[in-house]
């Protein structure tokens, strides 16, 4: 029975491959598998890089970093748990020559570097690199050739450095320990120890590395060590993951998490081919069913030709994957050097194997509809029907699916799909209330326009599906393109209104009271000063952070290091208290904290919980007692965690300012006086800032237009599945109005209108989602205010609805190639 | 153009045949005829012997393999497409839009064509054809003869010179054949439209003035 229900299935597969539906049903789920398969192998990919870097590039066994020098008890502890050890120092400064300034992070080197891999150095600039045993004597300074390039110095001149007169003697090529520095951009300078203590730098200022080497075990003893006796320390070895490992799982997720409207736009497509569809499938049962055959045939038939489908897009759907990585591949070698495509034929299966579940989900209301099926049918003649119910509920599942799968960062998810729901019910609403009002308002006229508005509102069901599709695929469209743009615009304008172009991002107390004598004497503004200690997240409610979170989350990567904590008693003019309630009388319970609404979220916390923090050796416990989000208007410097200034009586840790100065372009020059006194003042100005937001921007914009790409092919696949299926009435009203005397370019007149009413209310809707989401997510995930460019989008909507006019137009015109002898040799 | 001005649609030594298997088959052969408005004419004959594609020729919508199909307007020969928007159809099928109820299924023509109180005749057809109860109603609740009787409405409520009907009542039973057709020849009779019907019942030919039979390539002129 099953043979032949195969050799059956087989039949009509072939039969049926050829056909629209069967097309645009094969290019939907064809889009999708490419896309999962891609994202998955790159992502597999970059992990693998990863975890091979940190073997290769880690230049230790197991790396310990902290702000402090560790006492000689410590030191003696992990000496005993090791084999061998290695101390490097690093702080970040400004170094200056003749007038030029760059910002560079300055490594101490002691006798032992480095301790594994290789060191690896040039004579000059355009020289090869040589492997050299240890670091730079004391009066010499090694940089990198990016550098030398940007102080305009060579190979042999001298460099002064706080006062100090030091040597360039070679060109830094290599540090075994790069990895310590993740992916940090930071140019690279290197002195010996003893010469860093010469220079004087506040020991508050320095980064202390300890890198060992340690066998396995020792590695598992050190862990456990570290937790108990330095539970602030960042820790890396070599059984662990990768710096960058959760960041790159991250991506993943987020580019997962949007597949979420992909596959919404996949449904709605694969929802409008399953009317046709299973029109065809209940007829093909209803007849073996009056031949004798059972119900359960044409469901065995039905599911055959589905899976024979999926096999036979797997080959092609692999070998596109494989092609689309290889480019993927390519274009990330410029982040990662020596990456190489890899391609994992275990992961591609699975992968697939999972999205094909996704897609027997979506074919569900196909086979469940089956059970209407009856000879009844073909005596009446009448056609099957689905239940929108079911196909709802099995959408709704898919997203489910994919949502749980890639979720890792509460609030974006919830941000992305409240902004897909919202959309949603506002293109339904703007449909049926445009349609409504438009056809009310001419149902009194007669024309071309009301025609069409009664027709519309007469399919009001089935054209709010279409206007959804093609509005939500707008909407996306939009909202990706508008994020490119106005991130962009928004920042820039922003910055220059709010915070001046001069952002001091690390000053001590001694550095600040110089700056702000420096702007007094050359009349700059100093426009906001905050103060702040760094603290490091240790424990939530007693469990140490690392067993509290596993997900990956911006936050949680943030919390991972040592952060800035701000003291003020008053709520800052640029937070709003969002749940708790601010510190009224501090002094008596001064263990208080607000915590930022988006971290609390990431984290699952809530008010009232507990969080220690180690502050200047020190574990203090604070109480969260508020939780605020950042308002626009009151500067930009904002923090995620503030306490109450009494916590200052309790702690005894060193305080910085971040503080923002509006400066003339001529003033920018002056900064080198600064610098030279201060050289580990960190201080950015705003072009360097845009600079590197261009490139963040310029990647950014390569991935999103990718995205688009994707939108665009599934947008015009909405399309044409909701042409098609309603591609037979079409045909049939537009041969009716030809009965009535009219020519086929009334036809294309209708179908011009009908399209731009279309476009209209669905990039109607597709404006106001989009705005929506601006408001939901440029704040809460960019901390930025949403100021939209109504030109634009002005222009935008006038773009939509001559392309949805224009593609609508090209895929009816097999719709208007009808004829009344149609409807005389219909039987 | 008014359709008040279209006398007669003529049809000058026609002939007309399609290509099967590579081969051609004939229809028929130089047909002279003359139809009159206000008129109503019947087309006989065993299936495949042409009477769909006569009814095609004489409405215009197709073209003949050889002579001349033309409509007399303001006393001027004139071609038929020239006349197009004043030539109604009735299928077997009714083709009714199945979304729009009875009464804008009848308005539609009117609401194309801009007509102002469309919804108002259509209401005044409805009520000609016994349908005047069932205005609100969609298609699927109509019985097939209440369905055509709609299409027949619809098909006249722009007033057009001539009907073409395609086996009308093919789909009836005999009651509801009937009752359609004397709607259908009694709102022809009404409006002045000339009713051209093609039909395999004799009872329904034999109500027309004139019966063409088409048979072996040839066309009698029966009546």
């Amino acid at each position: 029975m099953l043979r032949n229900n195969l050799a059956l299935a087989w039949h009509f597969f072939t039969q049926e491959r050829t056909q629209a539906h069967y097309r645009y049903l094969r290019w939907t789920q064809a889009l999708l598998m490419v896309f999962i398969v891609t994202l998955s192998q790159t992502s597999h990919t970059i992990q693998a890089y990863l975890a091979d870097n940190l073997a290769n590039l880690l230049g230790a066994d197991i790396v310990l970093s902290q702000q402090s020098a560790l006492n000689d008890s410590q030191t003696s502890a992990l000496d005993a748990l090791t084999q061998k050890r290695a101390i490097t120092k690093s702080v970040i400064t400004t170094l200056t020559h003749n007038g030029q300034w760059q910002r560079a992070q300055l490594k101490a080197v002691g006798h032992h570097y480095p301790m594994q891999g290789e060191l690896l150095t040039a004579n000059a600039l355009n020289d090869t690199g040589r492997v050299t045993l240890s670091g730079p004597e004391n009066g010499e300074i090694w940089l990198e050739a990016r550098l030398l390039a940007g102080l305009g110095l060579n190979v042999g001149d001298t460099l002064i450095l706080a006062g100090t007169p030091l040597i360039v003697t070679k060109v830094l090529l290599h540090e075994p320990d790069r990895l310590m520095e993740g992916h940090n951009v930071d140019m690279r300078a290197m002195v010996s120890l003893s010469q860093l203590e010469m220079l004087n730098f506040s020991s508050e200022l320095l980064t202390h590395r300890y890198l060992f080497e340690a066998s396995n075990s020792q590695i598992k003893q050190v862990l456990a060590w570290q937790k108990t006796h330095l539970p602030a320390a960042q820790v890396f070895h070599k059984t662990g993951a990768h710096p960058l490992a959760l960041f790159w799982k991250r991506t993943e997720n987020f580019l997962g998490l949007t597949s979420i409207i992909l596959f919404f736009m996949a449904a709605i497509a694969i929802e409008k081919l399953t009317h046709i569809h299973i029109q065809k499938e209940q007829y093909f049962t209803a007849v073996c069913m009056s031949l004798g055959a059972s119900k359960y045939a044409g469901l065995q038939v039905s599911l055959c030709k589905w899976a024979l489908n999926m096999l036979f897009l797997m080959p092609p759907v692999l070998a596109f994957s494989a092609g689309c990585h290889w480019l993927l591949v390519d274009w990330l070698s410029s982040t990662f050097t020596a990456i190489s495509w890899h391609w994992n034929m275990g992961l591609g299966i699975s992968s697939l194997l999972s999205i094909t579940l996704i897609f027997l989900l979506f074919q569900a209301p196909v086979w469940i509809g089956l059970k209407h099926s009856s000879v009844t049918q073909l005596v009446n003649n009448t056609q099957g029907k689905v239940s929108y119910g079911v196909t709802l509920i099995c959408a709704i599942a898919v997203m489910a699916v994919v949502a749980m799968s890639y979720s890792d960062n509460g609030l974006l998810t919830t941000m992305v799909l409240a902004a897909l729901l919202i959309s949603i019910v506002m293109i339904i609403a703007i449909s049926w209330g445009a349609l409504t009002v438009a056809e009310k308002a001419t149902k009194r006229l007669s024309g071309l326009f009301p025609f069409v508005m009664f027709m519309m509102k007469q399919r009001l069901v089935n054209k709010s599906t279409q206007i959804l599709g093609v509005g939500l695929c707008a909407f996306l469209l939009l909202f990706t393109l508008m994020l490119m743009k106005d991130l962009g615009d928004t920042l820039s304008a922003y910055q220059r209104e709010q915070n001046g172009n001069l952002l001091v991002t690390q000053a001590t107390a001694e550095q600040m009271q110089d700056v702000k004598q420096w702007a007094e004497n050359h009349g700059a503004e100093v426009r906001q000063q905050k103060p702040f200690t760094y603290a490091k997240l240790i424990r939530v409610n007693g469990q140490h952070l690392s067993d509290y979170a596993t997900q990956p989350s911006e936050s949680m990567s943030t919390m991972a290091r040592e952060i800035r904590l701000h003291w003020t008693d008053d709520v800052p003019a640029n937070n709003r208290v969002v749940s708790g309630a601010w510190w009224q009388q501090p002094d008596a319970d001064w263990q208080q904290i607000s915590v930022e609404q988006e971290v609390m979220l990431d984290l699952g916390l809530d008010v009232g919980d507990t969080l220690t923090f180690y502050i200047g050796q020190h574990a203090v416990d604070f109480t969260i007692s508020a939780s605020h989000v950042y308002r626009a208007g009151g500067g930009s410097i904002t923090f995620w965690v503030q306490m109450p200034v009494a916590v200052l009586d309790h702690i005894s840790a060193p305080h910085y300012s971040m503080a923002s100065i509006e400066l003339a372009d001529t003033q920018f020059g002056l900064l080198n006086e600064l610098w030279q006194r201060h050289p580990t003042l960190r201080m950015v100005s705003l072009q360097e800032m845009t600079a590197r937001f261009d490139d963040t921007l310029a990647m950014v914009t390569q991935v999103i237009s990718g995205f688009s790409i994707l939108i665009i092919l599934l947008s015009v696949i909405v399309i044409l599945a909701t042409i098609h299926a309603v591609e037979g009435t079409e045909k049939k009203k537009n041969s009716i109005i030809m009965s009535f005397g009219f020519s086929k370019t009334t036809c294309l007149q209708l179908n011009l209108i009908e399209w731009l009413v279309t476009g209209a209310v669905a990039a109607t809707g597709a404006i106001a989602g989009t705005y929506i989401a601006g408001l939901l997510i440029y704040q809460s995930q960019f901390s930025l205010p949403y100021q939209p460019d109504f030109l634009w989008l002005a222009g935008t909507l006038l773009l939509i609805m001559a392309s949805v006019t224009a593609v609508g137009t090209m895929a009816s015109r097999k719709s208007l190639n009808s004829s009344i002898r149609e409807l005389m040799t219909e039987q | 153009m008014d359709a008040k001005y279209i006398s007669h649609i003529e049809l000058h030594e026609v002939a007309h045949s399609f290509v099967m298997n590579e081969e051609e088959v004939l229809l028929f052969n130089d047909l002279n005829l003359l139809l009159s408005r206000g008129s109503a004419y019947a087309i006989t004959g065993p299936s495949g012997a042409g009477k769909s594609s006569l009814l095609m020729l004489m409405s215009g919508l197709e073209q003949p393999s050889q002579g001349r199909v033309s409509a007399s307007f303001e006393g001027q020969h004139t071609g038929m497409q020239d006349v197009r928007e004043h030539i109604g159809f009735i299928f077997q099928q009714f083709h009714l839009l199945p979304e729009l109820s009875a009464l804008a299924n009848v308005a539609l023509p009117l609401k194309l064509r801009g007509v102002k109180d469309a919804e108002a005749k259509a209401k005044s057809w409805l009520a000609k054809v016994g349908l005047g109860h069932r205005l609100t109603h969609k298609p699927k609740q109509l019985s097939g003869g209440e369905q055509q009787r709609v299409a027949i409405a619809r098909a006249l409520v722009f007033e057009p010179g001539f009907i073409f009907a395609d086996e009308p009542t093919g789909n009836l039973d005999a009651k509801s054949a009937a009752d359609v057709a004397d709607i259908l020849f009694s709102c022809c009779k009404e409006n002045g439209a000339g009713l051209v019907l093609v039909t395999h019942s004799d009872a329904l030919a034999a109500r027309a003035e004139h019966v063409f039979r088409l048979a072996n390539g040839a066309c009698h002129v029966e009546k």
